[in-house]
């Protein structure tokens, strides 16, 4: 192995940590905009087509503008834009930049990095949250059935 | 560059562009805020987005975007003219932006540059007004809302 495929790989190892630990620290969050969520006419079909966007994507403001979308589109006030709830959202998506910018900041003192490198982080990040999201959203909308 | 090495990285650098040009364009929607949705309908954002997605080639964009103006102009409404005239400003601006792209990104040695740049320009010009779409349609039911209280 060379020595730069050994750095690639390096890298690629501290900054799934970084990410994985990172996703754990918001979970917490992400069940609390789950359980807005289950207070709202937001479906599972809704959250789980937001979850398949930020997997597939490969740009953040995909995800952004789809909720830009559905807030706006929700003029009856009952589903994405009831007491806020995807604006706050949004909020939390974008505050995820700051994570991304502190792990870059601590990986970037040991490893040369991408100039793309946040934007990435901060794109995987925003998976992790929805991924948490969905899933607690599932949960809580089972349980509420029962 | 080959083709398989010239893919990914255009995907990339696109990527990135977008997520850098939310804001640029978000500031676009909220300096004619006073316009929506009332002036500027979400019927003919919807329609921008549509030509937008189905164009072929820039010029196309060019056309309804220039025709909305023009549009705009023959009834006497200024202020919606001068926001088709600025979005097309920048829309056509957005050439320059393809062009810096295509320098960082090599092109494969087959490609023809002409019809490239046009499709890269047609790319980052639907990039731009999906952000200034969903930003547009994003504050309206506040607005709407915040008249409703007044009255």
């Amino acid at each position: 192995m060379t020595r730069q495929s050994f750095q690639d790989m390096a890298l690629r190892v501290a900054l799934d940590r970084a990410i994985a630990r990172t996703s754990d620290e918001h979970d917490k969050r992400a069940q609390e905009y789950a359980s807005r969520l289950t207070a709202t006419k937001v479906d599972k079909t809704q959250v789980r087509g937001l979850e398949s966007l930020a997997c597939t994507t490969d740009k953040v403001s995909d995800i952004t503008d789809w909720l830009k979308l559905r807030v706006g589109r929700d003029s009856g006030r009952e589903r994405w834009a009831k007491d806020g709830v995807g604006r706050d959202l949004l909020s939390g998506l974008d505050g995820l930049r700051n994570d991304a910018q502190k792990i870059v900041a601590a990986l970037s003192k040991t490893y040369s990095l991408d100039t793309d490198q946040e934007r990435q982080v901060h794109l995987r990040l925003c998976r992790e949250f929805l991924k948490h999201l969905a899933a607690h959203f599932e949960y809580l909308k089972a349980e509420h059935k029962q | 560059m080959s083709d398989l090495e010239y893919r990914p990285l255009r995907k990339q650098k696109i990527a990135a562009w977008s997520d850098y040009w939310q804001s640029e364009a978000a500031r676009f929607a909220d300096s004619y805020r006073d316009l929506l949705p009332r002036r500027i309908t979400n019927a003919q954002l919807y329609g921008l987005g549509n030509v937008v997605r189905s164009a072929r080639r820039y010029a196309d964009i060019e056309k309804f975007v220039k025709h909305q103006a023009e549009k705009a102009g023959r009834a006497g409404r200024l202020d919606v003219q001068g926001y088709w005239n600025d979005l097309r400003s920048v829309l056509s601006k957005l050439r320059g932006e393809a062009q810096a792209l295509l320098k960082t990104t090599p092109l494969p040695v087959e490609a023809d540059s002409k019809q490239v740049l046009d499709a890269l320009h047609r790319e980052l010009a639907g990039l731009y007004v999906q952000h200034l779409v969903a930003h547009s349609l994003y504050w309206t039911p506040d607005e709407e809302e915040h008249k409703r209280r007044e009255r």
